[in-house]
């Protein structure tokens, strides 16, 4: 049976890449609201994310504020398309 | 939410509910929509008004209104929304993407009209169609993107006025024979 993908097979960059792949783009407050975590580690597992290549991180300012955008790349959406049929082989689905 | 290995249950049951949360659609306050529409309202009886009083067809250059105004104010406006609701999904861009069309289609029918008017015709009562009919058939669309049964209804509501004020147009244009029907 086929491996999890490590980078994919965490709560929080799991949860990350489940919202991101139903939106075309989500700023860092938002994740960080829905996805009910602390700044610090987000922003940790953002990393991850974007080093693996499945995420692009932007960050732009509005006004003075600055602003952390995320959007999934098409790697990342074949490796979570990937995850997911892993796991229903696991779950025998 | 902390970083920690799952069972693969686990994944599933995390994957649904996150796309459950995303799901709960942003519609946002809808401020733009009134926006527009109230522009669009105000434009168009303040033209039909202006040239059933004074029967001088400069007052068509109101129409410009629409798009100075609406031009500036959206990006304005969406930028706030944007920033808000933290988020922008399909249905965002693909609602930003009707209205633009309608806003072209604006723009390419006052050239035409502007075009006409240079060469001696007055083709202004065709701007009518926008608000009449392009306008409602895009706020039926965002409706069903949205799934909002007020601007699917309101839509309708429009889209029928305006056929039945053009079918009223044409029925006049065709007892006077004539094409000066603005």
């Amino acid at each position: 049976m086929k491996e999890l993908d490590p980078i994919l097979h965490s709560q929080l960059r799991l949860a990350v890449m489940s919202i991101l792949m139903n939106v075309e783009e989500a700023d860092f407050v938002y994740l960080k609201e829905q996805t009910e975590s602390t700044a610090g580690n987000l922003s940790v597992q953002l990393d991850k994310l974007s080093n693996a290549g499945y995420i692009t991180v932007t960050k732009g300012f509005v006004g003075k504020k600055t602003r952390t955008t995320c959007q999934v790349t098409e790697q990342g959406r074949k490796a979570f398309e990937e995850y997911v049929e892993a796991l229903k082989g696991y779950l025998n689905l | 939410m902390e970083e920690k290995k799952m069972t693969e249950r686990e994944s599933l049951e995390l994957i649904t509910a996150m796309i459950t949360r995303t799901r709960q659609r942003y519609i946002g306050d809808g401020n733009i929509l009134l926006m527009w529409g109230y522009l669009t309202v105000i434009v168009t009886a303040l033209v039909w008004i202006m040239l059933i009083t004074t029967h001088n067809p400069a007052w068509n250059w109101l129409w410009f209104a629409i798009g100075v105004v609406g031009g500036i104010a959206t990006p304005i406006m969406s930028k706030k929304s944007d920033l808000k609701s933290g988020v922008k999904s399909y249905s965002d861009k693909i609602t930003s993407q009707i209205w633009t069309t309608v806003g072209l289609a604006s723009v390419v029918a006052t050239l035409f009209c502007v075009g006409f008017g240079l060469k001696g015709f007055n083709a202004w009562g065709m701007m009518f169609a926008i608000p009449l009919m392009i306008v409602p058939m895009a706020e039926i669309a965002q409706g069903i993107i949205v799934k909002e049964k007020s601007l699917i209804v309101g839509g309708a509501i429009g889209l029928c006025v305006g056929l039945f004020t053009l079918s009223l147009a044409t029925c006049a244009c065709s007892s006077t024979g004539s094409c000066r029907c603005s």
